[in-house]
């Protein structure tokens, strides 16, 4: 039984709840699209696959400046590095598996966050769309993109 | 201004052509009006999202460097799928309606995008019962299932499980990649994609696509 768009959004809301923790509210949500083409990856993405409820994948991906910001929310100083960029990303994918397992159990499998620079090393099949919804904060953009399998329209 | 205005380049912008700086996505709007085609298939055939081509559009009229083109009647009837006023009389048809966007603050990604083709249609798709003839407006057709869901959040949610049923080819093949869930500006003419929307919308809505998401023909 497909998961219902109520527990679809659980996605973005944790996904909006734990960047507005470490933004003190600050994050803008921008008007969503649904993509045909092609799947969009910003400079680091962090990737988690899905099994059971929902059959597809959700990702975030977000600029280098975005992340930068994100770590200096949090950390207030020191050097700002490629491996900073990728723990903060991991950060963020595993809170949302954490709290999307928290809420679901085992009725729906979350994969190990996958984190990557630019594009996948292995190609992700492009399901026949997918639904991106960007965020802004200080002039920078992440992405939250979810693309379900065709098995998930019933 | 609605995306229906057709506009062409005029004297001036030939005299200043050698002159005029622009960014490259600016030159292919300013490059593809024809005094043909509409503002939104302009918008459409550059690339540009109708809401950036507003401004630019403006920008230009501003400058002197693009005019509107006065239609005839005929081809008025013709852009709006009437065939000549011979066929229809000396009714005046009605408008064809286009949405128009306010200013848009979503910035779609440019970056390093992977482009991975979507695969081949899943589906045959079925004749429907009779549909209206005239353009399909997306923004309508996402109106109707945002208010079906009652709730903007989910009701685009529900929008992205329609257009997962909607072959993503027949909305290639008209020039759709994208659907702007807010103030979509695309319009469908194509009848079997209309269907295929319809088909989609009657299956996971549980309800008919209402016919106001048709302009008029």
């Amino acid at each position: 039984m497909p998961l219902h768009e109520r527990d679809i959004y659980y996605f973005i809301d944790v996904t909006v709840a734990y960047l507005n923790k470490v933004t003190g509210n600050e994050i803008v949500l921008r008007d969503p699209t649904i993509e045909f083409q092609s799947l969009v990856f910003s400079a680091y993405t962090g990737l988690l696959h899905l099994k059971g409820g929902a059959e597809g994948f959700v990702y975030i991906t977000a600029s280098q400046e975005f992340l930068q910001h994100l770590y200096t929310a949090r950390h207030s100083r020191g050097r700002f590095t490629e491996e900073n960029c990728r723990d903060v990303m991991n950060d963020i994918a595993t809170a949302i598996a954490h709290n999307v397992h928290k809420r679901f159990g085992p009725a729906l499998h979350v994969s190990e966050p996958r984190i990557f620079s630019t594009v996948p090393d292995d190609p992700i099949e492009m399901p026949p769309a997918v639904f991106v919804q960007p965020f802004s904060w200080r002039n920078e953009l992440a992405y939250f993109v979810l693309g379900l399998n065709s098995s998930q329209i019933t | 201004m609605t995306g229906t205005e057709i506009y062409k380049r005029t004297a001036t912008y030939e005299r200043d052509a050698q002159a005029i700086r622009l960014h490259a996505p600016q030159w292919k709007l300013l490059l593809a009006y024809d005094g043909q085609r509409t503002l939104a298939e302009v918008a459409l055939s550059a690339d540009v999202p109708f809401a950036e081509a507003l401004p630019l559009t403006e920008k230009f009229l501003d400058r002197g460097w693009i005019e509107e083109q006065p239609i005839t009647l005929d081809q008025y009837l013709e852009r709006a799928g009437m065939h000549g006023v011979s066929a229809t009389g000396t009714a005046v048809p009605p408008a064809v309606i286009l949405h128009e966007p306010k200013p848009e603050t979503q910035k779609l990604p440019s970056l390093d995008a992977e482009k991975i083709v979507a695969p081949p249609p899943p589906q045959n798709i079925a004749p429907s019962a009779s549909l209206a003839r005239g353009s399909m407006r997306l923004s309508a057709v996402i109106d109707s299932i945002i208010s079906a869901a009652g709730n903007n959040s989910l009701g685009q949610l529900l929008a992205y499980r329609v257009f997962l049923r909607v072959p993503p080819d027949l909305l290639l093949a008209e020039g759709i990649a994208t659907v702007h869930l807010v103030n979509d500006s695309s319009l469908v003419r194509n009848e079997t994609l209309q269907r295929a929307i319809s088909n989609a919308f009657n299956e996971i809505v549980k309800k008919s696509l209402p016919d106001s998401v048709f302009a008029a023909a």
